[in-house]
C-alpha cells in the first residue's frame, strides 16, 4: 500500500465549492484557557488550532478536511503533540485520535453542553497532574541468558538444536521459543508488580498497558502530581541504573492523561 | 495576566530517552483517551481512519523460532563481556523486523520518516497555551 492521495476528482473548480470541512476535536480544557496563535493540529498543511468554550470548559479543535482520511504519521503527532504540550502547562481530557464532528457549534451542543459537569469534575481532578508511561524492556541477550540459566529444560534443548542439523529440529525450536516467551511473561509479571509498587507512593494513578513486544519487562502508565515530578524521574533514573544493561527503560511524558480519562 | 511557561517538547532531563516513536505514538492515542462516540453520534462524521491496528503481541510460531534462533546464536562463553557494545547498536523503537507486529504498511512507511518529522517541529518554540487569571482582583 503507498500513501498516495491521488484525488479522485477530476479537477473541475469552476464552481469553487467550499471544501468539504469537519471539525476536528483533540481534548476538552478549562475555559479560561488561551491557545497560542501558531498552534497547529491534522491535516495537511495543518490547520490552526482553536478552542470554542462552553460554560466552565472549553474543546480544542481544528477544520479538518473529511474528504481524506486522516492517519498519516504527520497527523498522529501532531494530534499527541499539541495534546501533550497543552498539558504539561493546563489540565486536558484528551480525545482519542480521529474524532470528528460536524462544526464548532455541534462540539458546543452535543460534546460540552451535556457532559458539561462530568468534564469539569474530571478537570479538577487533573488539575495539577500529568501523565508519563514508563516502557522498560529485556535486552536480548541478558534476558536470554537467565532463561538457559535458570532452566534445564530451556538448556538442554538448546543443546539438542545445537548438535542436531536444522531440517530436524523444528519442533524443538519451536517447544524453546515458546517456552522462552513463557519464562518471559513471568519475569514481566513480576518485574511489572514491582514497578507498580516502587511508584506507588510517588503517584497518584497506576495503569498497567498490555505488553507492545514480547521483550517488554513493564508498560505501565502513571499519573504523577507536577510536585512530585522531579522524585518521580529521579525513582525512574534509579530503576534504569539498578537495571542496568538487563532492561532498557524508556520513559515518555510529560503527557495528556490519555490512560485516565474514563468513558 | 498570563502565565509564562516553559518551552515543552521535553527537553532536558537527565538520563531521558529523547523523543518518542511512532509506535509509542500509537500505542496511546489510538486505543487511549475519551472517545467521542460514546458520548454523542447526532453529528459525528463518518471520516475514514487510515487502517492502523494497534499492535498486540500475539505470540506465535514466528515468534518462538525468532527465540530459538537468537538462544542458538549466543555464545555462552563469551558473553559475559562485550555485551553493551551489542546491545547499544539495536535500534530503538520505530521500524523493526519483519515478523513484528502488526502496524501496517502505510505507517510503517510513514515510521521511517517520523524521526524527521519530529526533528524538524523541535525547534519551533512550543509554549501552546496560557491561562487567564481565573478570578478578577
Amino acid at each position: 500500500m503507498t500513501g498516495s492521495t491521488r484525488q479522485s476528482g477530476t479537477g473541475d473548480r469552476a464552481g469553487a465549492p467550499p471544501r468539504n470541512t469537519g471539525c476536528y476535536v483533540y481534548g476538552i480544557l478549562p475555559e479560561d484557557v488561551e491557545i497560542s496563535e501558531d498552534a497547529v493540529g491534522v491535516g495537511d498543511p495543518p490547520a490552526r488550532v482553536t478552542i470554542v468554550r462552553h460554560g466552565e470548559i472549553g474543546a480544542l479543535i481544528s477544520d479538518v478536511d473529511v474528504d481524506r482520511p486522516l492517519g498519516r504519521a504527520q497527523d498522529l503527532v501532531a494530534h499527541e503533540r499539541l495534546l501533550d504540550e497543552v498539558a504539561a502547562e493546563v489540565p486536558v481530557l484528551p480525545l482519542r485520535f480521529g474524532a470528528v464532528m460536524t462544526t464548532p457549534e455541534a462540539v458546543v451542543e452535543e460534546l460540552l453542553a451535556p457532559h458539561h459537569d462530568s468534564f469539569a469534575a474530571a478537570l479538577k481532578q487533573m488539575e495539577g497532574r500529568t501523565q508519563y508511561v514508563l516502557k522498560a524492556r529485556y535486552a536480548e541477550q541478558p534476558v536470554l541468558l537467565e532463561v538457559l540459566t535458570e532452566n534445564a529444560e530451556a538448556k538442554a534443548l538448546r543443546e539438542r538444536i545445537r548438535q542436531l542439523p536444522e531440517e530436524v529440529t523444528r519442533n524443538e525450536r519451536i517447544r524453546l521459543g515458546e517456552l522462552i516467551t513463557q519464562i518471559i511473561a513471568a519475569k514481566r509479571e513480576a518485574d511489572t508488580r514491582a514497578v507498580v509498587e516502587r511508584f506507588e507512593s510517588c503517584t497518584v494513578g497506576t495503569v498497567v498497558r498490555d505488553p507492545s513486544h514480547e521483550r517488554d519487562a513493564a508498560h505501565v502508565a502513571f499519573l504523577v502530581e507536577n510536585d512530585r515530578a522531579a522524585d518521580f524521574e529521579r525513582a525512574v533514573g534509579e530503576l534504569r541504573s539498578e537495571w542496568g544493561d538487563r532492561v532498557d527503560v524508556r520513559l515518555l511524558g510529560p503527557m495528556a492523561p490519555y490512560d485516565f480519562v474514563t468513558t | 495576566m498570563t502565565v509564562a511557561v516553559p518551552p515543552a517538547g521535553g527537553g532536558g532531563l537527565p538520563g531521558r530517552s529523547s523523543g518518542s516513536g511512532l509506535a509509542d505514538v500509537i500505542d496511546t492515542i489510538l486505543d487511549k483517551g475519551l472517545v467521542i462516540d460514546a458520548y454523542v453520534r447526532v453529528s459525528l462524521v463518518g471520516i475514514e481512519i487510515l487502517t492502523i491496528d494497534v499492535r498486540v503481541v500475539i505470540a506465535s510460531v514466528d515468534t518462538y523460532l525468532r527465540f530459538a534462533e537468537a538462544v542458538n546464536r549466543l555464545d555462552l562463553a563469551s558473553q559475559k563481556q562485550g555485551l553493551p557494545d551489542l546491545l547499544s547498536s539495536a535500534p530503538q523503537s520505530v521500524a523493526r523486523g519483519k515478523t513484528k507486529g502488526v502496524v501496517q504498511g502505510v505507517l510503517e512507511a510513514a515510521g521511517e520518516k517520523l524521526q524527521d518529522i519530529r526533528e524538524s517541529y523541535a525547534d519551533e518554540p512550543a509554549p501552546r497555551t496560557r491561562r487567564r487569571r481565573r478570578e478578577e482582583d
